[in-house]
């Protein structure tokens, strides 16, 4: 008996590691961007416990309007393209999942063919000069207006809602849409935040698009902007315009803990839904994902 | 007659048509038109006019260009890299977590190591230059504890594309491992009682229960890869990448981005990107038919 409980013990020693291995690079951003820009120098590139407490670089970012001009160009993306994507993707699953009508067939093969082959990026692009919609942000929300799989995960959940419960409406002479919009939808709450969710991340996490559709830099959405700063190291946008900057106070700055906070604040609202992510995702993932 | 009663179901139905019409519309000319549209590989891009068609053209002067031999290369380095090391993380890692009781460590370990999975790439490049600055990053501080010199990893030829697996790896390891898990909690409980009667020890019902159970979702999970092997992880290395390790870490959609977006030889880019679709296409349905032939599963 005593072999059995070490493996265990060995077990939950390399789980541990291994949380310490994602969590301390994370803390270690978090620790330099409250550090004093004057002791960050002491800190550890293992460490997690900030140096001192200053919020100064977080005051220098959301000082900077194009900065937050980026993040409120973010929220409008995020929310109206989740919006979009949860009706297109709601309404298309319903009738797939709920109904029969001639050419469902063909359409669910077109659907497993857009799985397997991804168009071109160039012939995307080009689409959307086509279709007059660079620099709009109508480009980056259209292109993925629907994601296959969470349509098909969605599917999943729909076909899940008690067939008698539809008869039912029927009867009473409830047509599609009356029962897509007062019993399915209704009764697919959790399945829909789920989406949301994943939509969410989706759109907050979504840079490279932008980076391309996007010509103006004052449409930009935030990750851009922190991509500019943090992967292309260009520190002169960070700092231009910012109100009552100062030699002084220039020099004063770590550009490091200024480029983490940036990560931060990026990370914030991840932070803010993880737990109920954490409650909708796992669940969603598990109960739709691959079929086995 | 029966045709007769097709056109009355279709009529009788209209309502659903209407209900479906905005997403086909949206599959129709954001997927269905850019993929026809990918015979640009076939054609010179003209700004005014028509395209003209050139045949294979730019498919020759793909192939004999060294550059995207190399590119190729990188591609399939990578994706070799990743699969190799990598693909069995996720497997393993949920062997371990289904060893875990339920209670607060277990919930601990899954809310910490699905985290990464929902940080941009931009994010996590960040976190990772940091981690690997040259002078003050957390692995150079590694490095210095064993009395090894510090290491400029991401300006290294030789370790970058470590970086991509070691990156790639901690932010998927952990979301990775949720099927497999989900198909560990099927598994019926009896079968382990049997074998713990039996004497098994952990790792004995591992190797003989688990792992064999788990097997139907690494198959599928594995064809599902192969179908990115021609990816590599486009958005990881769109912003790890920087000019002194450009050369070993190029791959097929930087190339792409490189030569169409940026310098807009559209045509020449298109042939790269459908050269690229095509044997994506081929990997995923060739593995999806010999799985299925072999143990009788597919994908789909």
């Amino acid at each position: 008996m005593k072999q059995f409980s070490m493996t265990k013990a060995i077990i939950q020693f390399i789980l541990f590691l291994f949380t310490l291995a994602v969590l301390i690079p994370l803390l270690n951003i978090l620790a330099l961007s409250l550090s004093e820009p004057s002791r960050v120098d002491e800190l550890s590139g293992l460490g997690v416990i900030p140096k001192g407490f200053s919020l100064i670089n977080f005051e220098i970012i959301m000082s900077n309007p194009f900065i937050v001009r980026s993040i409120v160009n973010s929220v409008f993306i995020t929310i109206v393209g989740t919006c979009l994507n949860l009706f297109l993707t709601a309404i298309t699953a319903y009738v797939l999942a709920r109904t029969e009508f001639v050419g469902k067939r063909l359409v669910l093969v077109v659907l497993i063919a857009v799985m397997v082959f991804e168009p071109s990026m160039i012939t995307e692009y080009l689409l959307m000069k086509d279709l007059h919609l660079l620099n709009s942000y109508a480009a980056v929300i259209l292109y993925k207006a629907i994601n296959v799989y969470y349509l098909f995960i969605l599917m999943r959940f729909f076909q899940e809602v008690p067939n008698s419960i539809l008869e039912a409406a029927k009867i009473d002479g409830a047509g599609h849409f009356r029962i897509f919009t007062t019993i399915v939808l209704p009764l697919s709450k959790p399945a829909l935040a789920t989406l949301a969710l994943f939509y969410g991340v989706y759109h907050w996490n979504e840079y490279f698009r932008a980076t391309i559709y996007l010509t103006d830099p004052n449409k930009w959405p935030f990750q851009v902007v922190l991509r500019q700063f943090v992967v292309t190291q260009d520190n002169t946008t960070l700092l231009k315009g910012v109100e009552g900057m100062t030699p002084e106070l220039l020099a004063s700055l770590d550009f490091g803990s200024l480029q983490s906070a940036t990560i931060v604040v990026a990370v914030i609202p991840m932070l803010l839904l993880y737990p109920l992510i954490l409650k909708y995702f796992t669940k969603g993932t598990m109960d739709g994902g691959v079929k086995e | 007659m029966k045709k007769v009663n097709r056109i009355k179901r279709i009529r009788k139905d209209w309502l659903l048509y209407v209900m479906l019409l905005p997403g086909m519309l949206y599959f129709a000319i954001f997927h269905i038109v850019p993929i026809i549209n990918m015979k640009l590989a076939f054609q010179d891009y003209r700004i005014i006019g028509e395209n003209v068609w050139v045949g294979w053209k730019h498919f020759e002067q793909l192939f004999s260009s060294p550059a995207f031999k190399d590119v190729l290369m990188n591609t399939v380095i990578i994706s070799s890299m990743k699969i190799i090391f990598i693909f069995p993380i996720p497997i393993l890692f949920s062997l371990l977590v289904n060893e875990l009781r339920f209670g607060p460590f277990r919930k601990y370990v899954q809310s910490v190591s699905y985290l990464p999975h929902f940080l941009s790439w931009v994010v996590i490049a960040g976190i990772w230059i940091t981690l690997l600055d040259p002078v003050d990053g957390g692995a150079n501080v590694i490095r210095n504890f064993f009395q090894l010199p510090s290491l400029d990893y991401m300006t290294s030829k030789e370790h970058i594309r470590w970086v991509l697996v070691y990156s790639e790896m901690w932010r998927s390891a952990g979301w990775d491992s949720i099927l497999y898990l989900a198909a560990i909690l099927k598994i019926s409980p009896s079968l382990y009682e049997a074998a713990r009667i039996d004497g098994a020890s952990t790792l004995h019902q591992m190797r003989y229960i688990t792992l064999p159970s788990l097997m139907s979702t690494v198959v599928t999970l594995f064809i599902l890869n192969l179908g990115f092997f021609m990816s590599a992880g486009f958005d990881q290395v769109f912003n790890l990448m920087n000019d002194s390790v450009l050369s070993v870490i190029d791959i097929l959609d930087t190339y792409v981005y490189r030569i169409g977006i940026l310098n807009g030889q559209y045509s020449y880019a298109t042939a790269a990107s459908l050269f690229k679709g095509a044997i994506g296409l081929i990997l995923i349905l060739g593995t999806h038919f010999l799985s299925k032939r072999l143990t009788g599963k597919g994908v789909w």
